[in-house]
């Protein structure tokens, strides 16, 4: 299988066999294109991937010794996701799609993310309570078997991303905020100020945008504070959040295993707490490597096996769907 | 040889199969009437494959994919760039990028003035480029240019010629060229599109002279930065 993703601003392809074997995962980030805007520019984005597309896929293909001829099929994100981008990538899954001959498999940007995980650990199966968290994403969804998800909880205003990417530039850190929060965070207290753990009882949903705000007040009120303790402290509450709303779903559905992905996944105080929650006892936690946290193709190739076998191919008059939903 | 070629610069979808006899066949899907959206991302695909069938050829016998670059819709060009880089390169053949505001010229080159070709660009303003009649052909005598209607008409009455206006660019501000009198007229719908069968020879005659581009290289002509590049540079740094 191959896969594409050109959901948001990287330009991803990737060879899999079976669905969890990784013959080659390429990806190429614009992120620096898009640090002096301090955030994703939708219309920067899609002319990007045009340009990179090509050369990609060629890559990918190159990398794992494949061509064309030797593979089942080509699948590509169709949504959610940056309407200009991803139809980049859905054009170029079914230009394959046409001059090989293959069948072409749409998939779902989330879900794909859920896979990640079947590929760090290729004996992983379904039932799994899963944390997605990334700049574009915060979510928390029960995959009872593959195809059959419910979602438990999402966030009611910013993503977790975001709202790294948003405390990050008011304290005047550079783009994207999530590695250099995690960064500046390691010289600093987490205990030094206690923010707020937002909506950390409530059912299963999130909400940041209250921590963003009080991060913002606290910084004016106090101008001489330590911006190392700060963001450690910050970091501290989102992950507090994270991984409690995390366990609180794994108690209530009764699902013993748990998995993360998005590129929040890859936070280091996240991932400590996570194997600490493993080597406690628990829950069993899959976390994938920081490449398959953040967006990839080979989590694009690895659902697209599972989607083909039991959907059958997706049809080229298939659009793309920027607000996608996956139940 | 066999061509295919792609367009999709404006609302419309089109698609055409030639050989070195000629046309062989096409598909054009929406055009000037904007009912719905455009769908480009859905149908151009499907009209690939419509067409290639219905003409009795496979994809693998391409000697090139040629595509109209633009300027115009982004999404539009987007779709039908990237299904054309990536289908030659798939196919390991050239691609033959050309400029749709030339696809629009093309057809009226047996006109005895000049021809401007113009695309709808949205936000009160067109595309265009300016044409004069040479043996076998048309050749441009301006840049590619964005503007207002008005930025047209100044450009028209300093070149003080006659002109004949094609595209949708033009049928969608026909008033705005009233004050050019008699000396300017609109060719109508039948010229709102630019042509497939223009595509079609005019890439013929560029594979012949092997005047052709990798896939990777090709890309969509904008001539308008993004908002966020423009807002950014505003800035002046
Ligand atoms: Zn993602």
């Amino acid at each position: 299988m191959l896969g594409i993703e050109t959901s948001c601003d990287e330009t991803a392809a990737a060879v899999v066999d079976d669905g969890r074997q990784v013959r080659s995962s390429v990806v190429a980030s614009q992120a620096d294109l898009h640090a002096r805007y301090g955030g994703v520019v939708p219309e920067v984005a899609s002319r990007a991937h045009v340009e990179l597309i090509c050369d990609v896929i060629e890559q990918a293909l190159v990398e794992a010794g494949s061509s064309l001829g030797e593979l089942d099929a080509v699948a590509a994100v169709r949504g959610p996701g940056l309407a200009g981008a991803l139809l980049v990538g859905v054009s170029a899954a079914k230009a394959i799609s046409l001059a090989s001959r293959l069948p072409y498999v749409g998939v779902h940007h989330h879900e794909a993310h859920l896979y990640a995980a079947m590929i760090e650990d290729p004996q992983l199966e379904p039932p799994l309570v899963t944390l997605v968290v990334s700049g574009g994403h915060t979510l928390l969804i029960a995959m009872e078997d593959h195809g059959r998800y419910r979602v438990l909880g999402e966030t009611v205003d910013d993503a977790a991303g975001e709202a790294f990417d948003k405390v990050a530039r008011f304290l005047g850190l550079g783009y994207p905020g999530g590695p250099e929060i995690d960064r500046l965070a390691r010289e600093g207290d987490p205990e030094a100020i206690r923010f707020p753990r937002p909506m950390r009882a409530e059912g299963h949903d999130f909400s940041f945008s209250g921590l963003k705000t009080a991060v913002v007040q606290y910084v004016r009120a106090h101008p001489d504070t330590d911006v190392a303790d700060v963001a450690a402290s910050f970091q501290a509450a989102i992950v507090d959040v994270l991984v409690e709303k995390l366990l609180g779903a794994a108690r209530e559905t009764g699902i013993g295993t748990v998995v993360a992905g998005g590129g929040v996944a890859a936070n280091s105080v996240l991932r400590e707490r996570l194997l600490d929650l493993a080597v406690a006892g628990d829950v069993r936690v899959v976390l994938p490597s920081i490449a398959l946290c953040t967006d990839n193709a080979a989590m694009v190739a690895s659902v697209a096996a599972y989607r083909l076998a039991a959907d059958g191919p997706t049809p080229l008059e298939a659009p793309v769907v920027p607000n996608l939903r996956l139940v | 040889m066999l061509l295919l070629g792609l367009d999709t610069a404006t609302r419309r979808v089109g698609v055409v199969l030639a050989n070195e006899q000629g046309m062989l066949g096409r598909v054009e899907l929406g055009g000037t009437a904007d009912t719905a959206p455009p769908r480009h991302a859905e149908t151009l695909a499907p009209a690939i494959a419509w067409c290639c069938e219905r003409c009795g050829v496979e994809l693998t016998q391409l000697s090139a994919v040629a595509v109209g670059i633009g300027p115009g819709m982004f999404t539009g060009l987007r779709v039908g760039v990237t299904t054309a880089k990536v289908l030659a390169q798939s196919l390991r053949v050239p691609v033959i990028p050309i400029p749709s505001l030339d696809l629009l010229a093309y057809p009226l080159r047996y006109a005895r003035r000049l021809v401007v070709a113009t695309i709808d660009a949205r936000r009160n303003e067109l595309y265009w480029a300016i044409y004069l009649q040479v043996p076998g052909g048309v050749q441009r005598v301006s840049e590619y240019e964005i503007g207002t209607p008005d930025d047209l008409v100044a450009e028209l009455e300093a070149r003080g010629e006659d002109a004949l206006l094609c595209g949708d660019g033009s049928l969608r501000f026909t008033d705005a060229f009233e004050p050019l009198g008699g000396r300017v007229e609109l060719a109508g719908p039948a010229h709102a599109s630019p042509s497939l069968s223009a595509l079609a020879e005019l890439a013929r005659a560029r594979y012949e002279r092997e005047d052709f581009c990798a896939p990777s290289e090709v890309l969509p002509m904008y001539l308008r930065q993004s908002d966020a590049e423009i807002a950014w540079n505003r800035k002046g740094m």
